[in-house]
């Protein structure tokens, strides 16, 4: 313990009286008179008690336990009684072997156990502890106990592995301790202790109505820190005891993150409560999970209402008119170009074009579910028209941004662009309406009856409009119907390498994380027939991503996969099983597979390479004017890299995988920040081009300043792949937040960058992506508390970063559609109240960054720096919510979202 | 903070074409530098960086093992990157030419400077030793974090831009406060006075060694503590036997430095110590002799009076102000305790009030034996008659008496002291302590 050293100098200048050493001579002195009494008496009773006469014995046994007991001790010394007891340790191990009047050989035991605790490493303690008396343990003090808890550990893990009789022992003891902690407000420890021996099914049988709130949050807590099976138990554990004490809402999540329909259904089907079960309807629309309910159920209807999200919208437009935002602005709001400082010299040259797509886009992230915008207002088509080719499909797809989640109003203004005569806008069209439909469930499957028939449409045009919109109306549904529909695709002769991607990809998005065969035996097919030269696409990467994304989450499941890609050829083959593997592991938080794509990162690529690259940056860097001087010379070193990128695009990858499974924990994401900073100094070029987006992965909508200064800082790199992906990065860790200063740095670059026309669409996009829904929306697939993850956002934010990999072929070439992929991700950061029969109601509630409480006593505050607001409210990145008065009672401890709140009265109490 | 929207421009479309106009022309703030402002700075320059996550419970308990068993699976992998780095790729090469590219853009010969005001991120107006202003860039590769007004700056010769910072700007006074080499004086070496070693040891060196006993507790430990006695008790003694035992940095001030001839410099150094002592958090500052500065306050119209007033209201301030010193505890030590100003000891500055009082028989006789351990005595020194004497000695007097007493030997050249030497001892010591009360003279 703490005083060890102390206490053993101690024990030595008693038993080393005379020694001349002067330190210990010093120490000497130290012992007061009151010590040398306790300690001949204490002599005195080891005397006696091993005299012969068992009376005596007895006597001086009961005084000696009555002294240990006694003593009271500072927070850090051993009990003076124990202290000077050491020394006769032995002789009483001996006295105890020839006992054997019963009752005294038990006491003795438990004096022994007792003075073990300050003795050896050896586990002595628990050994007497069994022989001895059955007592309540809590007799001797907690530091007795927890002592004792330690050893039981050891011992289970040691010798009683598989000893069915030594286990049945040690877990009788093992209860014991667990009831004196759970009754000493050290949960921690309790649950500590049936973590090592395996035994939370235990853990109902002691916890109380006080206490499972905190066994609770601490068995979670430890859920992202331990290995692969135990983390499902400590999940099922809680869920038991949230069931047990009538917290269906808390269970739900749980059983959510497990990912458990049949739990689910469970709990939501044997949960009393109708309004409760409302509330769970509302986190199981917000996790986009669908439960097939009886339909002659009571509240049928209702529940798959909320089930089915076709509130959104109404919601949505409620918060904006309650705070004042519904207004429509223009791309230039958010520009703010009169704040620019322009370069006396500039000329505006641009390639108009160009920004026509970026307001396009801008404009569609801006008004985002606002239902109507100053664009399409005034004259959609001309607006439209202003845009060329895959512009054009960007620009009406646009229109879906607005009019998101809008189901039946959105679907009619859309209408009229579905029977264009251009193809682009037509296929504009049908994105637009698949991403009318995202988290949306509606009974008529709208965008399957409108896209169906167009997945096989002779245009490849048209195709990838249907195809895309499909998988955005359809994220994470794995229904089999639409499936069906995608699937002939990959075989289809007609199909381009760039439609088979495609389709790949929103196969993967809308089976996300379910392993489906059927498809991934498709994807494989479609993977093995194609030709090295096909690989070489920039686009076929999005193939293996799409088999990918069907393992999101399941960890070994994606095993066999693996082992399958091992027969394509390098350097495919990395690229493709690293994407398996990042997928697979995303949110896990597993080091071991952080080490591995670690390892990717730190190869290196011959050198000729790099001459190359020298020449192609000496060139750029010596026409910094000509922006088509520059241009011509990146297209350049783009033939000369060809293989070389393949390989830095696995490195890319395996970027991007750090940054996917770290996000799942806290401690790895932070810790993982620093490894990117060691990526970014030590690695190739390519390398550095992913980081950017890698560490806007790990912080999507929450601009901290770190990963803000650091972005910002290679926003001006002299390779503009680095440049325009840390924009774009910077979008992304500030997406609808309205950061003022990100704001700022973003209007710096764009002047910055005023002669680069894809930069400065980049920065405009960032912008666009900054001001999402005017502030009120979040990208980031966390959910509840950062507790859990949504997959098709994890999975649309994927598929956006890895086609940044490749920025100037993708975003910055002609397929920047590929940006609607975001939809998925795009989640309101409101909180709304609803009273019982779900009528909007305002409250005040406090709003403030979350603290951790996990383990500390009392009851400790869980929000700090807080703000009384009253609902409808938005919330920031790490901040959490309250209600400030005692009126209501939410019906879920998560106040986000959508929260049914319960008028307080005294029937209606709950624990 | 939840609100903030990007509402507040609210140009309606029917508002007209001018006054459209008008409103896109409002000026918009700058967003505020986050450089270039006073500020305690806590763990600066490359230790931020490299800061490990902070670990939620302090409890002993799984999670915590959990989550710092994670922190080493991502430093090793580090560790084993970096190796592999160096190997496959050394970096000096690189990094030398970095070096020469920044030194070429820093020119020779560098201007030393002043900087007297950050515009923005990238400006800022310096002075230079002649005393001319100039408003200047601030070259990229200066770290930002390290500025602030009135650091002292390197800058180029020719356009003055501002091209490196000069570290080191704490006052020396403080500097010198520090302690450097820590006391002799060991817990050891005093007699007695267990239960105050007890507190001491429970709101000053626990809370840094330990402090997920307060977190288990649910409590906050406490900031302070103040040792007041009459003199020569110890308090002094205890203080250094901290400092020894400690690994914190220990600060020792004395009340009466405090006080500076200028006005405004005296708490401009309590300012500057706490402010070091955050900085090499855990710290303990130890101020001895409270109560030169901690006098009650009253109306005074001397300038001096005030000044000292003053020093006191910053240092409470400090003690409990509206920023939070983590891990820097405070110890003082007084005499008059009665004297000081009430808001200087009240809870939540100083918690714990440890008195010292003046030796118990029992005490005093290990006082006794701890002086005297050392000295060769005569057998016929009976240590008892001067332990139950009636007199009011402190733990000061006795050593004074042991230390008379060695020096008589000494003057009589014998090699040991007797009981002679010590009686004598005592009526010097008493007598020299009742002299300055001229008790009887005027009876």
């Amino acid at each position: 313990m703490v005083a060890k050293a102390a206490e053993k100098g101690d024990a030595k200048s008693v038993t080393e009286q005379q020694e001349k050493d002067k330190k210990k001579a010093e120490k000497e002195n130290e012992v007061s008179e009151e010590d040398q009494k306790l300690q001949a008496d204490l002599n005195l009773l080891v005397e006696r008690f091993q005299d012969a006469d068992s009376g005596v014995q007895k006597s001086a046994l009961e005084s000696l336990r009555n002294m240990i007991r006694s003593s009271t001790t500072s927070m850090t010394s051993v009990p003076k009684p124990l202290k000077f007891l050491r020394p006769h340790f032995d002789v009483m191990k001996e006295v105890f072997e020839k006992i054997t009047d019963p009752a005294v050989k038990k006491t003795c035991a438990s004096v022994l156990s007792v003075m073990a605790m300050t003795m050896s490493t050896t586990r002595e303690s628990i050994k007497y502890k069994l022989l001895g008396t059955k007592e309540d343990i809590g007799s001797w003090g907690h530091e007795y106990v927890r002592h004792l808890a330690g050893e039981v550990t050891q011992e289970w893990n040691e010798n009683a592995k598989d000893d069915a009789e030594k286990k049945e022992v040690l877990l009788s003891l093992a209860r014991e301790i667990v009831g004196y902690f759970m009754g000493h407000n050290a949960e921690p420890e309790a649950c500590d202790l049936l973590m090592e021996i395996e035994n939370l099914p235990l853990l109902p049988e002691f916890v109380d109505a006080h206490a499972y709130g905190k066994v609770c949050l601490y068995l979670i807590s430890c859920v992202p820190y331990v290995a692969d099976p135990e983390d499902g138990h400590l999940l099922r554990a809680s869920i038991k005891l949230y069931h047990k004490f009538n917290q269906y809402t808390e269970a739900l999540r749980l059983a959510i993150r497990l990912n458990d329909m049949d739990m689910i259904k469970e709990l939501f089907t044997t949960c009393p409560d109708r309004s409760v079960q409302k509330q769970m309807a509302f986190i199981l629309a917000h996790s986009q999970v669908y439960l097939d309910l009886d339909e002659s159920s009571d509240g049928y209807d209702e529940f798959m209402g909320i089930m089915s999200n076709s509130d959104l919208n109404t919601n949505h437009l409620a918060l904006a008119r309650e705070l004042d935002i519904a207004e429509p602005k223009n791309p230039e709001d958010v520009y703010k170009s009169h704040l620019e400082q322009h370069r006396p010299y500039g000329g505006a040259s641009l390639d108009s074009a160009r920004q026509n797509l970026a307001s396009a886009f801008v404009n569609g992230f801006l008004n985002c579910g606002f239902g109507s915008d100053k664009m399409f207002a005034e004259d959609g088509n001309k607006w439209i028209y202003k845009n060329k080719e895959h512009g054009m499909l960007s620009a009406t797809a646009s229109l879906g941004l607005i009019l998101l989640w809008d189901v039946d109003g959105g679907l009619t203004q859309i209408d009229k662009y579905l029977y264009a005569t251009d193809d682009y806008i037509k296929s504009g069209a049908m994105l637009a309406c698949g991403i009318v439909n995202a988290r949306i469930r509606n009974e008529c499957d709208p965008a399957k009856a409108l896209l169906g028939e167009h997945v096989l449409n002779k245009s490849n045009i048209i195709r990838t409009g249907a195809i895309i919109g499909l998988s955005l109306a359809y994220a994470g549904t794995n229904r089999a119907d639409v499936l069906e529909l995608l699937l002939p695709v990959l075989d289809d002769e007609a199909s381009s390498l760039e439609i088979r991607c495609f389709t790949a990809v929103s196969l993967g998005l809308i089976a996300v994380g379910t392993c489906n065969s059927e498809v991934g035996e498709a994807i494989l097919h479609c993977l093995m027939d194609r030709s090295a030269l096909e690989l070489k696409d920039p686009l076929a990467k999005m193939m293996a991503l799409g088999l990918g994304l069907l393992f999101m989450g399941q960890q070994e499941k994606v095993d066999t996969v693996r082992a399958t890609l091992q027969v394509l050829d390098e350097p495919f083959r990395t690229i493709a099983v690293t994407f398996a593997d990042a997928c697979a592991y995303a949110g896990t938080g597993n080091v071991l597979k952080v080490q591995q794509f670690l390892h990717i990162c730190s190869e290196h690529f011959e050198s000729p390479k790099k001459e190359d690259d020298k020449q192609a940056d000496a060139s750029t860097s010596a026409a910094p004017l000509g922006a088509a001087a520059a241009a011509a010379a990146a297209v350049e070193k783009d033939k000369k890299k060809d293989e070389g990128n393949d390989n830095a695009m696995k490195q890319g990858v395996a970027a991007l995988g750090i940054a996917l499974i770290a996000m799942g924990e806290d401690i790895g994401a932070e810790m993982s920040l620093r490894s990117f900073g060691h990526l970014l100094r030590y690695g190739d070029p390519a390398l550095r081009r992913a980081i950017p987006l890698a560490l806007g992965l790990l912080s999507v909508s929450n601009p901290k300043l770190p990963v803000m200064d650091t972005l910002s800082k290679f926003s001006h790199d002299n390779d503009s792949e680095v440049a325009s992906n840390s924009v774009f990065a910077m979008g992304l860790i500030g997406a609808g937040t309205n950061n003022a200063r990100l704001a700022t740095m973003l209007r710096n670059l764009a002047v910055y960058h005023t002669k680069d026309a894809n930069s400065l669409f980049m920065v405009r996009i960032a912008q666009g992506l900054l001001h999402m829904g005017k502030g009120t929306h979040s990208l980031s697939p966390q959910y509840s508390d950062r507790f859990l993850v949504s997959r098709a956002a994890l999975a649309g934010l994927i598929i956006v970063l890895s086609s940044c990999l490749d920025v100037k072929s993708t975003i910055l070439g002609k397929h920047h559609y590929l940006l609607y992929y975001l939809v998925p991700a795009i989640q309101s950061r409101m909180l709304v109240c609803f009273d019982e029969e779900l009528k909007p109601i305002t409250t005040s509630v406090r709003v403030g960054t979350a603290v951790d409480t996990v383990g500390q006593a009392g009851r400790p505050k869980a929000i700090t720096g807080f703000q009384t607001h009253t609902t409808p409210v938005l919330l920031n990145y790490g901040e959490r919510a309250e209600l400030a008065s005692d009126e209501y009672i939410p019906l879920t401890s998560i106040l986000e979202g959508f929260v049914i709140l319960r008028k307080r009265s005294t029937d209606h109490e709950m624990a | 903070m939840g609100q903030n929207q990007s509402g507040g421009r609210r140009g309606g479309p029917g508002g007209g074409d001018k006054k459209d106009d008008k409103q896109k022309r409002k000026y918009e703030p700058p967003v505020p530098t986050r450089v270039g402002k006073k500020r305690k700075r806590v763990g600066k320059g490359p230790a931020a960086a490299t800061k490990l996550p902070t670990i939620t419970p302090y409890q002993r308990c799984r999670l915590r093992l959990l989550k710092m068993e994670r922190i080493k699976d991502y430093m090793l992998l580090e560790e084993e990157f970096l190796k592999n780095q160096e190997r496959l790729k050394p970096q000096e090469e690189k990094e030398d030419e970095d070096r020469t590219r920044v030194d070429d853009l820093r020119g020779t010969p560098m201007n030393v400077g002043n900087l007297e005001e950050i515009i923005d991120d990238n400006h800022a107006i310096v002075s230079t030793s002649v005393g001319s202003e100039h408003y200047v860039n601030i070259l990229s590769f200066v770290d930002k974090d390290q500025l602030e007004p009135g650091c002292t700056v390197l800058l180029n010769h020719k356009v003055h831009a501002v091209v490196g910072v000069l570290n080191d700007d704490t006052d020396p006074m403080v500097s010198l406060m520090k302690l450097e080499k820590a006391p002799v004086e060991t817990y050891a070496d005093i007699g007695g006075l267990d239960v105050q070693i007890q507190e001491i040891k429970e709101a000053v060196e626990l809370p840094m060694t330990h402090p997920e006993y307060y977190e288990e507790m649910g409590i906050k430990p406490p900031k302070g503590v103040i040792l007041y006695g009459p003199p020569g008790t110890g308090k002094t003694l205890l203080a250094k036997a901290v400092a020894n035992q400690t690994s914190a940095t220990f600060l020792r001030v004395v009340g009466s430095e405090l006080i500076q001839k200028y006005l405004g410099d005296g708490p401009k150094l309590v300012r500057e110590l706490f402010r070091v002592a955050q900085e090499h958090a855990p710290s303990i500052v130890f101020i001895d002799e409270i109560d030169a500065v901690g006098t009650k306050r009253y109306d005074s119209n001397s300038g001096g009076e005030r000044e000292i007033q003053r020093t006191m209201l910053e240092l409470l301030n400090q003690l409990d102000g509206f920023d939070t010193m983590a891990d820097v505890k405070v110890i003082m030590a007084t005499n008059r305790i009665e004297t000081l100003d009430p808001a200087l000891i009240r809870p939540g500055r100083i918690d714990r009030k440890i008195e010292f009082p003046l030796p118990d028989e029992k005490t005093k006789r290990r006082i006794f034996n701890i002086h005297t351990s050392r000295m060769t005595i005569a057998s016929d020194v009976n240590m008892d008659e001067y332990v139950m004497a009636k007199d009011d000695l402190s733990g000061a007097d006795i050593k004074a008496i042991c230390t008379e007493a060695g020096l008589m030997a000494l003057r009589e050249r014998r090699m040991k002291v007797t009981n002679e030497d010590f009686l004598k001892a005592k009526e010097t010591v008493l007598y020299r302590k009742q002299e300055k009360t001229p008790e009887g003279l005027y009876l």
